[in-house]
């Protein structure tokens, strides 16, 4: 008997126009401005998949960064604490990051150093974060803070320290894409970038990300393939999660409506980030559902686009 | 007047060797080629001064090429693979207190694709610089001829932003000739172009990085075809125009067949007639092809101006062939 095969369906932009591919992330990207995030309440939990509810933690402040773009290290530190303290249901910060590692541990912190596009991880987020984790008992030679060539498969802990840009070949860079050069074959990632999240379950990666702490400092939303300094802007944050298909959902709203802003009309992020929903439906690595995805938002409320 | 002699002669042999190597191609590796290459790039590096208002060269200059474009931009290299590009020159220029900056040539082997590399993006303020340039915070980008310029500080000063003029106006001035744009844009309509939308390309990639049309290369393009994507508005309303240049008539053909099947969801019509649908949005979304040319209206907010846009289109690329 003659087998017959389906045709293999192509994704169109048209599917994003129906809300029929990429589910709501489709809707990001051209919902016309649709109400995405359930709002924020009380009773924070990690993120866990058989009980699929993420929450974020996005904090602000103005005086994060100063005048020619300094970074405010003491601010960064308060911020960092202060959302970790709300993630975690801590009232002390030592209490809240104990939580996250141990002194036994070896700990990876995988920020972002990317040369030619310059959206580099700020020093003061890793210093803080270095200093928290020494804090909470691991040893200083315990402690790998690195981009390229971070010895992954001798950590026991991995903190995810990445930046956000909008991306040419990925859509969106931010926690997925920081474990790219865990793959000796990075370009392997990219355009499609659709398989990125396996990454996340590489045998020496799998199960040791603990805390995603998002450099939101100072985004980049412009297309790229290189940084126009046009297209950066200071948004004055950090996010803290787990969960980094969530992580990197409301980081593409928020550069989705940078975006908007800046050019006075839709502008989407193309292509789209088909990765994240990867992420979620193939490896299921998180939440890309807004209706999953508590966004708990402190401090500076000016232009919080979510 | 800033040049000094010495600057003046290096200028000179540098015209002297770029006018006379010409384009240099690097893809397949002999040593000829690598020579060419090695002494385009020197001519480069002969043409910059070493020092400029206190900013002096950090370290030695660097020369990327095809094949470790990726050991400069590992995640964006396939931008400018996607263009005929051969070679990137980089020099980097600092001063104690104050901003870097960074010096970046990038050697194309057509004017038409160094103008396609300038339009991948158009945000910035115009300035009159080689054939076209933009220059907004810090970060100066022109073409001319056969190169791709872009010259940035980390961070822009009242004081660096002269010195980012001059270092332009350097490399401009050493290269005396003017490249042609490619022919395909001349047969866009330009009543309702909006000129920071004009993009110049080739492939899928470059599609995707301005505009999703679709997972999968449905208009079949490759290094062989010639893109324009533009948008119009006219009478309050917005259309985007896709014009495609194949090789002949049934790569053309092919490509109308695959996209009207895969994204109108439609059987394609004979050459000449315009296949145009409503789509779920309401806006409206039709092909025409003329012969080796495919014209597609996308987004259109109104029916008239995708008619218009076919017609226009149509006349243009008559008049063109």
């Amino acid at each position: 008997m003659k087998k017959t095969t389906k045709p293999r369906k192509v994704v169109t932009r048209r599917d994003f126009i129906k809300g029929a591919a990429l589910g709501s992330l489709g809707i990001a990207l051209y919902g016309n401005g649709r109400r995405l995030f359930a709002k924020s309440g009380p009773g924070v939990a990690l993120f866990a998949a058989e009980n699929p509810q993420s929450t974020i933690v996005l904090i602000r402040n103005e005086k994060a960064i100063g005048t020619g773009d300094a970074i405010n290290p003491a601010v960064v530190q308060e911020m960092i604490d202060t959302a970790l303290k709300e993630f975690s249901g801590e009232q002390d910060a030592a209490k809240a990051w104990a939580k996250f590692v141990r002194p036994d541990d070896t700990v990876g912190v995988k920020f972002t150093r990317c040369g030619y596009m310059r959206v580099h991880t700020e020093q003061p987020v890793i210093d803080a974060i270095v200093k928290r984790v020494g804090e909470a008992g691991v040893a200083q030679n315990r402690i790998i803070a690195q981009d390229g060539g971070l010895p992954v498969a001798k950590c026991t802990v991995l903190i995810n320290v990445p930046t956000v840009k909008v991306h040419t070949l990925t859509g969106i860079a931010v926690s997925l894409k920081n474990y790219i050069n865990f793959s000796p074959q990075p370009s392997k990632y990219h355009a499609p970038s659709t398989n990125l999240g396996e990454i996340y379950l590489f045998p020496e990666v799998k199960g040791k990300t603990r805390l995603i702490i998002v450099d939101m400092l100072r985004p980049y939303f412009g297309p790229g393939p290189q940084i126009n300094p046009l297209h950066r802007w200071n948004y004055h944050g950090i996010m803290v999660g787990t969960d980094p298909v969530a992580i990197d959902s409301v980081c593409l709203q928020i550069c989705q409506v940078k975006r908007k802003l800046f050019k006075g009309e839709d502008w989407p992020i193309t292509p789209p980030p088909d990765n994240i929903f990867a992420a979620d439906k193939t490896y299921k690595l998180g939440t890309s559902d807004p209706a999953k995805i508590k966004v708990i938002k402190l401090g500076w409320e000016k232009d919080f686009l979510i | 007047m800033y040049l000094g002699a010495d600057i003046k002669r290096e200028i000179l042999l540098f015209a002297f060797i770029f006018l006379v190597l010409g384009p240099v191609p690097i893809m397949s590796i002999h040593r000829h080629q690598e020579n060419k290459t090695t002494s385009a790039a020197a001519a480069f590096a002969l043409l910059l001064p070493e020092e400029i208002s206190g900013w002096k060269e950090s370290r030695p200059d660097e020369v990327y090429g095809r094949e470790n474009i990726f050991d400069y931009m590992d995640g964006a290299g396939e931008i400018y693979l996607a263009y005929d590009f051969q070679f990137v020159f980089v020099r980097e220029y600092v001063r104690a207190n104050s901003p870097s900056l960074m010096v970046e040539i990038y050697q194309m082997s057509s004017s038409e694709d160094a103008f396609g590399v300038f339009t991948q993006d158009l945000d910035g303020n115009e300035v009159n610089l080689g054939q076209d340039a933009l220059y907004a915070a810090g970060l100066l980008r022109f073409w001319k001829d056969k190169i791709f310029v872009r010259i940035m500080a980390d961070k822009e000063t009242a004081e660096i932003k002269p010195v980012i003029m001059k270092l332009g106006e350097i490399i401009v001035a050493a290269s005396p000739q003017e490249g042609i744009r490619p022919s395909l844009i001349s047969a866009v309509p330009s009543a309702g172009l909006r000129p920071k939308t004009l993009r110049y390309f080739h492939t899928l990639i470059s599609l995707n990085s301005h505009y999703f049309l679709a997972g999968e290369n449905v208009l079949n393009l490759s290094s062989d075809t010639q893109v324009v994507l533009t948008q119009y508005e006219k009478e309050k309303s917005r259309a985007r125009l896709l014009l495609v240049a194949y090789r002949s008539p049934n790569q053309a053909e092919a490509a109308n067949k695959q996209f009207v099947k895969i994204y109108l969801k439609d059987k394609a019509l004979p050459e000449g007639k315009v296949q145009s649908n409503k789509l779920e949005d309401g806006q409206f979304a039709g092909i025409l092809r003329r012969n080796r040319f495919l014209i597609i209206v996308l987004d259109a907010e109104a029916l008239p101006l995708a008619e218009w846009l076919f017609e226009e289109t149509s006349q243009k690329l008559e008049e063109e062939n």
